[in-house]
């Protein structure tokens, strides 16, 4: 959470991260968090299972329809084949029923919401992703791509990130406040304030190791680590 | 272990995100997990197929059935490269033994067909943990995190099928097509049952193949997720921040210390040091406005910087021009210092600050009662435009009292108009047939709601009354004729005539009743 915040510039060789950094011209550094194989596979089958099941109704209803009926079937094919997903990425905010269920979002490469032109292109070059079996090459290309980028990706400019959330701040434990003795830079405030937030999810004697580590030097008593911590971060916070 | 030497940011993720992390883990030492793998999996593939060569299906669920012992050294490598200590090829492989020992039974047995091996793989190779302890250990772990692991599992069988048949069908379509008329898809599987081993084994051969791609990455994904559930439940991206603020702040203590032993008799202010003595780690928050910035755009700051000098040095901007004129030697600066010597007495000064007081108030009335008058003069002006500006229901219009000079308010008329009009024919038939179209004006204004302004014709009325009804447009005709060539031609309708409209009013009058 913290590190959204955060600017990393990423040079060659740094740390390893999920998430990326747009810089904007006016020097903002734009935080998106490409989506990778697993849950793109995952939201690939809900929309396959989705269109197999709408075929299959308009198959049943178009059976007893001659001719009428074949061409009826052979369009709806089309349109659910070819139009399904640019239609769903451009009207609904680069999102296919399965990328929704999964909070996956289609946008540009500079970040701007998906335009018909990137859309139809993305998905027309399926057709090449699919090679020369069941897409193949589009894995090898979200495997080998460091932004999990298939072709028709690359060839249209687009990425498949998680949709930003507004982060979740946790309650914070009930202590009086207590400003630090030093000046903190913003990623340690960030910590301790992560620290304070998730005291529900760390063991105590977690909670116990990680203060003593900082209480010396933020001038707390050893035996008062964890609170004295507690106390820090409500102040950042600019709780009482 | 140590956090600070780690390769990835740490942070509490969401699962997939890990599994996200993984991939790229796995994509950065592609080489040596691809090539270990290949080189273990490999030579023990060939020397099955040898050995089996008659059962080439048994040869292919020998080696799925071996991957969790196979899976360890990637994992091994993974565990060490993750923290800047990636061993070696050779390296690698001669730990590949030891790796085996521990559980392997386990793994080959009752927990081969766990869909949450990936996960669990780490805390039995990397803690170290067997039998209850492990027990307890997976059930913290696990807490709520089944679900993520038994998705890769699924996930990872359905890719490894997909670059399986993949390569066997990149394979069929690499066949000629003249030869392709023999070989039906058909034909290749009866066939392969029986006759074609060498087909089979072809496909064994690609399956291994295919695993040297995807499982690094499995076992990478599983890595990272158990990563991840370590980092949430013992929040190390807190740890590697507190250990960095308390290195940090040591670090500041020292030089404080050296500071105060050597400055102390000298200077108080060495007191305000510890914060800004420390060595400021390059931090982005911390950037100054002529530090250099957006490092990673076409033009970064420093460019920027000397191209918009050098612009500024150049002539729209910076005009050199040298104007040479005469003046008096340098009175300016002799002035403002004779000033002080002579001072205004005290009076004079409260004089003319009363005097100027009051000609404000006079300029300021004077702009008010300009204004008051110009808002009076253009009143109408005014009100045209205000109404103009408003919402069109807003600008009801009032009940039109005259038409072409024509009264025609309801108000004007007498009710039995055509009563006294029949009555004035005799004495001024032109104030008859007034009366007369007077009210059939009246009639279509009121009645019939027509738009009509003071800036419409008789004619214009006529085209706006065409949607009326036949014999009421038929009436307007004929009176507004009549009426024109009166009041313009000064030509008398036929007494015959003005009786027949007044009739024809009648009838109107009664039918239109009828119709109400």
């Amino acid at each position: 959470m913290n590190a959204n915040l955060t600017s990393a510039p990423l040079a060659p060789g740094a740390l390893l991260d999920t998430q990326v950094y747009l810089e904007t011209p006016e020097g903002i550094d734009l935080p998106l968090r490409p989506a990778g194989l697993p849950v793109r596979f995952l939201a690939f089958a809900i929309d396959a299972l989705i269109r197999s099941v709408i075929l299959i109704l308009t198959g049943i209803a178009w059976l007893y329809m001659g001719k009428l009926g074949a061409g009826l079937a052979s369009i709806s094919t089309f349109l659910l084949l070819w139009w399904y997903m640019v239609f769903f990425e451009v009207l609904n905010q680069g999102r296919s029923p399965g990328k929704q269920l999964l909070g996956l979002q289609v946008i540009h490469s500079d970040g701007t919401p998906v335009g018909w032109p990137a859309s139809l292109t993305r998905n027309l070059l399926r057709f090449v992703d699919l090679l020369p079996f069941a897409y193949c090459l589009g894995i090898l290309s979200m495997i080998n791509s460091s932004r999990f980028q298939r072709l028709g990706d690359l060839a249209a400019g687009t990425l498949v990130v998680y949709q930003a959330q507004a982060p979740q701040r946790g309650a914070l434990p009930e202590v009086p406040a207590r400003p630090a003795s030093v000046l903190l830079t913003l990623d340690e405030q960030r910590a301790l304030l992560d620290f304070a937030e998730r005291h529900q999810q760390l063991s105590s004697q977690r909670q116990e190791e990680l203060a003593t580590i900082i209480a010396p030097t933020l001038h707390i008593a050893p035996s008062q680590a964890v609170p004295g911590v507690h106390a820090i971060a409500r102040s950042i916070l600019g709780q009482v | 272990m140590h956090l600070s030497k780690a390769q990835a940011v740490l942070r509490p993720r969401n699962t997939w995100e890990a599994m996200d992390l993984g991939i790229l883990l796995a994509r950065r030492h592609a080489g040596l997990l691809m090539g270990t793998w290949a080189l273990v999996t490999l030579p023990l593939f060939a020397l099955l197929s040898l050995l089996l060569w008659q059962h080439p299906t048994a040869v292919a669920l020998i080696i799925w059935w071996l991957k969790p012992a196979f899976e360890r050294l990637p994992l091994h490598i993974l565990s060490r490269a993750l923290f800047a200590d990636t061993p070696g090829v050779v390296e690698s492989l001669k730990a590949f033994p030891k790796l085996l020992k521990p559980q392997l039974l386990a793994s080959l047995t009752w927990r081969r067909l766990s869909l949450t091996r990936s996960f669990n793989m780490p805390v039995q190779q990397l803690e170290g943990l067997a039998g209850s302890a492990r027990q307890q250990r997976m059930l913290t772990l696990g807490k709520q995190y089944t679900s993520a692991p038994t998705w890769l599992t699924v996930i990872g069988l359905h890719i490894e099928m997909a670059l399986w048949i993949g390569m066997l069908a990149l394979l069929y379509l690499l066949i000629p097509a003249q030869l392709q008329t023999d070989w039906s898809w058909q034909k290749l599987l009866e066939s392969t049952q029986h006759d074609w081993l060498w087909a089979e084994h072809l496909s064994n051969t690609l399956y291994v193949l295919a695993l040297v791609i995807w499982e690094p990455i499995y076992v990478a994904c599983g890595f990272t997720l158990y990563l991840n559930r370590r980092t949430e439940l013992e929040a190390w991206d807190v740890e590697l921040v507190f250990r960095n603020l308390a290195r940090r702040l040591q670090r500041g203590a020292v030089v404080l210390l050296v500071l105060g032993c050597v400055l102390l008799p000298i200077a108080e202010p060495v007191w305000a040091q510890p914060i800004a003595a420390y060595p400021s780690e390059h931090n982005a928050d911390e950037l100054g406005p002529t530090d250099p910035r957006l490092l990673k755009q076409m033009l970064n700051s420093e460019q920027a910087q000397q191209s918009i000098s050098q612009l500024l040095e150049q002539p729209p901007f910076n005009n050199h021009k040298v104007i040479q004129n005469w003046r008096f030697g340098e009175p300016s600066e002799a002035q403002p210092q004779k000033e002080p010597s002579f001072k205004l007495p005290t009076w004079l000064k409260r004089l003319l600050e009363g005097a100027s007081f009051i000609v404000q108030i006079l300029l300021w009335s004077g702009f008010i009662l300009i204004s008051a008058y110009l808002l009076w003069r253009y009143r109408e002006w005014l009100r045209t435009f205000s109404q103009k500006l408003l919402p069109n229901r807003q600008r009801q219009r009032a009940p039109l009292q005259t038409l072409f000079g024509l009264e025609v308010s309801s108000d004007s008329l007498a009710k039995d108009w055509l009563a006294q009009a029949e009555k004035l024919w005799t004495s001024d038939p032109r104030g008859a047939l007034s009366l007369l179209y007077r009210g059939l004006l009246n009639h279509l204004l009121d009645k019939h709601g027509l738009p009509l302004t003071d800036a419409h014709t008789e004619g214009e009325v006529l085209v706006m009354a065409r949607h009326l009804a036949q014999p009421l447009q038929l009436y307007s005709t004929q009176l507004t004729v009549h009426w024109q060539n009166l009041a313009w031609g000064h030509r008398l309708p036929a007494h015959a005539q003005f009786i027949a409209l007044c009739e024809q009013w009648q009838q109107l009058q009664s039918q239109e009743n009828a119709d109400d």
